[in-house]
């Protein structure tokens, strides 16, 4: 049995019980309220001067979608174009097996056996091309993580939002005004949590958010 | 009682592939009279305006999947006969036993092949 070691590092996050002062308990928590106070206003600085690239992502996303969208209905065509050949060559075959027995009907010894000969060969891809049609409901399989991945682009695209919204350079320094249009925003993006925005939508946001 | 290959048979899905693919695997076991809807709640439409002895569906569809529409057919006293074969990319142990406990007959996991499904279709109607 390997025996569990004990690390200590600089960077293993001290006991908070070793920071209260048993004098003024009420010092150490002030304290911590600051420490967590300054880790907020650092973080909300660090999001802001993020909020150019975030916004340009934030933009590309209804593209995602849309060649998400795209993939599936390409691969939805393609498809379908394959099952009209293969549907086209099985027709094809049922022609040429109706009037391979009517030869066979008419003929006797050896004709009639080659042309037999040329049915069985013909028989042989049967079970082939129905292959061929069972092994497109890949599609079927590929759509459904398809539109997995869409409705994962739409939530991320989402929370993007809510975070332009919430630390975007519009709403620093903000007025009465701009504050409940932030919190409408909000709301609407709430609203739409379950549908998909459009890009109408998402571009009215970040216009009203300082973006262009 | 081998299945009769003129009964009209329902195909349910909401992709327009899986649906022609379905069709096709039928039509090669001999069977050449069959519908489509694109959901359960069509399905159920069709299925109360005609005479069907057959369902084929999906599992996951929109408006109404296709568990749903397993039980409206069961509970439904017209309806309730006619064997319902699932066919789902859902092949999770606990999917299948609420496909069983809501009264499937049979169950075929994508992506199958066209000997699979003859192999529960001969299941179901034996």
């Amino acid at each position: 049995m390997i025996p569990r070691a004990t690390v200590h590092t600089s960077a293993q996050p001290k006991d908070a019980s070793d920071d209260i002062d048993p004098e003024n308990p009420d010092t150490a928590l002030y304290e911590k309220l600051g420490e967590l106070t300054r880790f907020i206003d650092k973080t909300i600085k660090t999001i802001s001067q993020f909020s150019a690239p975030m916004s340009a992502t934030t933009e590309q996303l209804p593209d995602a979608t849309t060649h998400l969208r795209d993939l599936r209905k390409l691969t939805e065509e393609g498809t379908h174009k394959v099952m009209q050949l293969v549907e086209t060559i099985e027709d094809n075959r049922k022609r040429l097996y109706a009037q391979l027995d009517a030869l066979e009907r008419n003929l006797t010894g050896d004709n009639a056996a080659a042309v037999k000969a040329i049915r069985n060969g013909m028989a042989k891809d049967d079970k082939p091309l129905i292959d061929i049609i069972t092994a497109l409901s890949f599609q079927d399989l590929v759509a459904q993580r398809v539109n997995k991945l869409v409705t994962i682009v739409e939530e991320v695209e989402h929370k993007l939002l809510e975070l332009v919204v919430v630390f975007g350079p519009y709403t620093k320094g903000a007025g009465k005004d701009e504050a409940s249009k932030a919190s409408e925003m909000l709301k609407q993006l709430e609203a739409s949590k379950n549908t998909s925005i459009n890009q109408d939508v998402a571009d009215e946001i970040l216009k009203q958010f300082g973006f262009n | 009682m081998p299945a009769d290959l003129n009964m009209k048979i329902l195909v349910v899905d909401d992709m327009s592939t899986m649906r022609r693919i379905v069709k096709n695997i039928l039509k090669q076991l001999g069977f050449a009279n069959m519908e489509e809807a694109e959901n359960g709640q069509e399905a159920l439409q069709k299925l109360r305006a005609d005479t069907f002895g057959f369902v084929v569906s999906d599992w996951n569809m929109p408006v109404m999947p296709g568990i749903e529409m397993l039980r409206a057919i069961r509970a439904d006293e017209k309806l309730k006969h006619i064997p319902v074969l699932m066919v789902t990319a859902e092949a999770q142990k606990e999917n299948l036993i609420e496909a069983i406990q809501a009264g499937v007959n049979n169950y075929v996991v994508k992506p199958f092949t066209a000997e699979t499904m003859q192999e529960k279709i001969n299941k179901i109607f034996k």
